[in-house]
């Protein structure tokens, strides 16, 4: 098959199969649904790495049922396959297979129901990232949400249910404005097909529409995306969620968020100078907060998923920090560091998963010298929570040097320190909780002690070396690729239409201060009560406020996060307001 | 003719949709906050209908009528269409999430539904 007919196979085979499984899992044998699924994944992977192969060269255009444009008008939908769509499907397709073998024999009492959950939940993402038409774009992104929150409230107990209404509650609503957008861009261009609009948008005069419909769809994705201030819901749903579920979650489902926001910029705003100004400044300035906020709030953390999943936040800020940049190097970092931080927090959600299996429970104060049978775990989060903390080898490192070198080249240096802290503090609350678990360190809990919890168990009876080599495979993955995409990454921002600015590389002294600030940062939270009492008092008079306001203002209440999302949509009417 | 007929259908997409946010914000019981999010949903129909409408135009079925007669923008129908099946969807599932988590914490108020709690 050549790759011109090959678009839509990694999308229908997954959806036929799982129909398939839906309506004969119970006749198949205990293990057949994980089989079946495992050779699903394996299967699309391969067909997106041959898609992102025939790529190269160009985008591959399918138009479904042969509805061809005529005279330069799109009616059909078409399946628009770039570099970078068809290397993050292959991403994709990869995690899913790693996932997939991790959660062996985790959903043994349900049938099939998981595997078709997820198999649907791949096909709707990988729809996502290789489609040409904004409305296709949409279904795929509720299809995926739709499946994405089923598998939250999977466990049917009140927290994972509370956890699956809020991220209903604020992604449903982010559909809708990103329907709404789809509209308003409809309304101007007549067209539904991305590249279409973006000609129709770059010709016609300057309009509030296009401006409006760049907001609701832009707000639609940072929900998706969990940006500042629209983020709240993530915790929530990712801390509940089970282990294998949230892998995918913060692994890239998050990311696919800033993904999709990346290609419409890039297909349909590059020609109104409007939204190309509000990208620079107010999308620069949420990624910014993103990260600062996700950092700060994952170092308030004892529960390590919670503590993953505002972890995840921040990191995903940095992705919004190069979307923002705009230019080759920004674009390039954007994609080699989204998937350098999906395989380390897969490999990160699944240490917790073993923990969650082997020592019932995630919570570092309670689990306080626990893990020191499993110690193995503990050397796999210990080098995850390096490679978080910014260490100078992998893909995260590749990624961070790319967007530290489109900061420096726009004249952005205050950037660079954001990042350390970004990865600092997250690096350093995973380093903490590992010194704590694994080691028994840290006796007297800090400030962490007064954050939320929960007593939770999963599924014991799973081989630990088993579980522990499907971790280590991803950060294996990120070790052994590194300096190895940044050639495939740049040509896919290329292709996307990202233009280069001229840069400095930049020393190997933002990775080392991020591992420094790491250390220091898990230190102090191990080792505070031997530190000098003026130096604790003032620390806790600068620190308390802070940390209790952030705290109070994640509260946990939906109706609190859609205000704050109302206050980002003022943000972004004062943005185009002002510029 | 561009009057104030041409601005109502987006005057109240605009509407439905602060109100429907307004609610959702201020909501003190699970399933009337669901109510508002079929509200907000409701400022999509508007807006998406009064897109695809043609003043004069008929409905989109060209049996016995010349291809190039004036009529309404079936897309936009298509989208309404899919969107429905959307809110349907995510209602049915939000219902069925909030009837478990009523049997479990025996209470609809979403303050008191917050997921994880502190020690």
């Amino acid at each position: 098959m050549t790759a011109a007919l090959l678009p839509p196979w990694p999308v229908a085979g997954p959806l036929a199969i799982a129909g398939l499984l839906l309506a004969g899992g119970r006749l198949l044998p205990r293990r057949g649904p994980d089989v079946i699924a495992l050779l699903t994944t394996l299967g699309v992977a391969a067909a997106c790495i041959l898609l992102a192969i025939g790529a190269a060269d160009g985008p591959i255009v399918y138009w479904f049922g042969g509805w061809t444009p005529r005279d330069g008008q799109a009616i059909g939908i078409s399946f628009r396959v770039d570099l970078a769509g068809a290397s993050v499907a292959s991403f994709i397709a990869g995690l899913f297979t790693i996932t997939l073998a991790f959660a062996w024999g985790y959903f043994d009492e349900v049938h099939a129901h998981f595997h078709v959950l997820m198999l649907l939940f791949m096909a709707s993402m990988v729809g996502f990232c290789l489609t040409g038409d904004v409305f296709n774009m949409f279904v795929w992104f509720e299809v995926m949400s739709v499946a994405a929150f089923s598998l939250t409230g999977y466990e049917l107990k009140a927290s994972p249910l509370s956890g699956a209404v809020n991220f209903t509650v604020m992604n449903t609503i982010g559909s809708y404005l990103f329907l709404g957008g789809i509209g308003l861009a409809y309304a101007l261009a007549g067209s539904l097909d991305m590249a279409s609009i973006g000609r129709v948008l770059a010709n016609a005069p300057a309009s509030p529409i296009a401006d409006a419909a760049f907001v609701l769809m832009a707000t639609g994705l940072l929900v998706k995306a969990a940006q500042v201030p629209f983020h709240f819901w993530l915790p929530d749903a990712h801390a509940v969620a089970p282990s294998p579920v949230s892998v995918i979650f913060s692994g890239v489902m998050v990311a696919l968020g800033i993904f999709g926001l990346t290609r419409l910029s890039f297909a349909m705003f590059t020609g109104v100078p409007a939204v190309m100004a509000v990208t620079h400044t107010l999308l620069l300035g949420l990624g910014v907060a993103s990260v600062v906020v996700g950092g700060a709030m994952a170092l308030l953390q004892r529960h390590l998923k919670r503590m993953l999943a505002f972890s995840t936040v921040s990191h995903t800020g940095m992705l919004l920090v190069g979307l923002a940049l705009g230019d080759r190097a920004g674009i390039a970092g954007l994609l080699t560091y989204l998937a350098g931080h999906g395989l380390v927090k897969a490999a990160l959600f699944m240490v917790a998963g073993i923990l969650l299996a082997l020592c019932g429970g995630v919570d570092e104060i309670e689990l306080r010298g626990k893990g020191r049978q499993i110690w193995p775990a503990g050397v796999a989060m210990a080098v995850g929570g390096l490679l978080l903390a910014g260490a100078p080898i992998g893909l995260m490192d590749d990624g961070l040097s790319s967007l530290a070198e489109a900061a420096k080249a726009a004249g952005n240096v205050w950037l660079l320190p954001v990042f350390a802290f970004g990865a600092g503090s997250t690096g350093g609350a995973v380093l903490r909780a590992t010194g704590r678990i694994f080691a028994g360190l840290g006796p007297v809990a800090g400030i962490e002690e007064q954050s939320p919890t929960e007593q939770e168990q999963e599924k014991a009876d799973r081989s630990f070396p088993f579980m522990l080599v499907c971790a280590v495979v991803p950060l294996l993955a990120v070790l052994a690729t590194s300096h190895r995409v940044d050639g495939l990454a740049e040509r896919a921002a290329v292709q996307l239409g990202a233009v280069a600015h001229k840069g400095a590389p930049v020393s190997s002294l933002l990775a080392w201060s991020g591992v420094a600030f790491a250390l220091l940062l898990a230190g102090t939270g191990l080792w505070h009560p031997a530190l000098p009492r003026p130096v604790l008092k003032t620390a806790k008079f600068l620190v308390r406020p802070l940390a209790a306001s952030l705290s109070y203002v994640h509260s946990g209440a939906v109706c609190d996060y859609v205000a704050w999302l109302v206050v980002g949509l003022a943000l972004f009417t004062a943005a185009f307001a002002l510029v | 003719m561009t009057g104030w007929l041409d601005v109502l259908p987006w005057a109240v997409a605009a509407w439905l949709l602060g109100i429907g946010l307004y609610g959702v914000v201020t909501s003190r019981n699970v399933v009337h906050l669901i109510g508002c999010l079929s509200v907000v949903q409701g400022a999509t129909y508007v807006l998406l209908l009064s897109v695809g409408f043609r003043t004069g135009g008929i409905a989109p079925v060209f049996y016995a009528k010349p291809p190039s007669t004036s009529a309404v923008d079936p897309v936009t129908h298509a989208m309404v269409l899919t969107d429905v099946v959307v809110g349907a969807t995510v209602t049915a599932l939000l219902l069925a999430l909030v009837l478990q988590l009523h049997k479990r914490r025996g209470t609809l108020d979403p303050e008191e539904l917050r997921p994880m709690r502190p020690k």
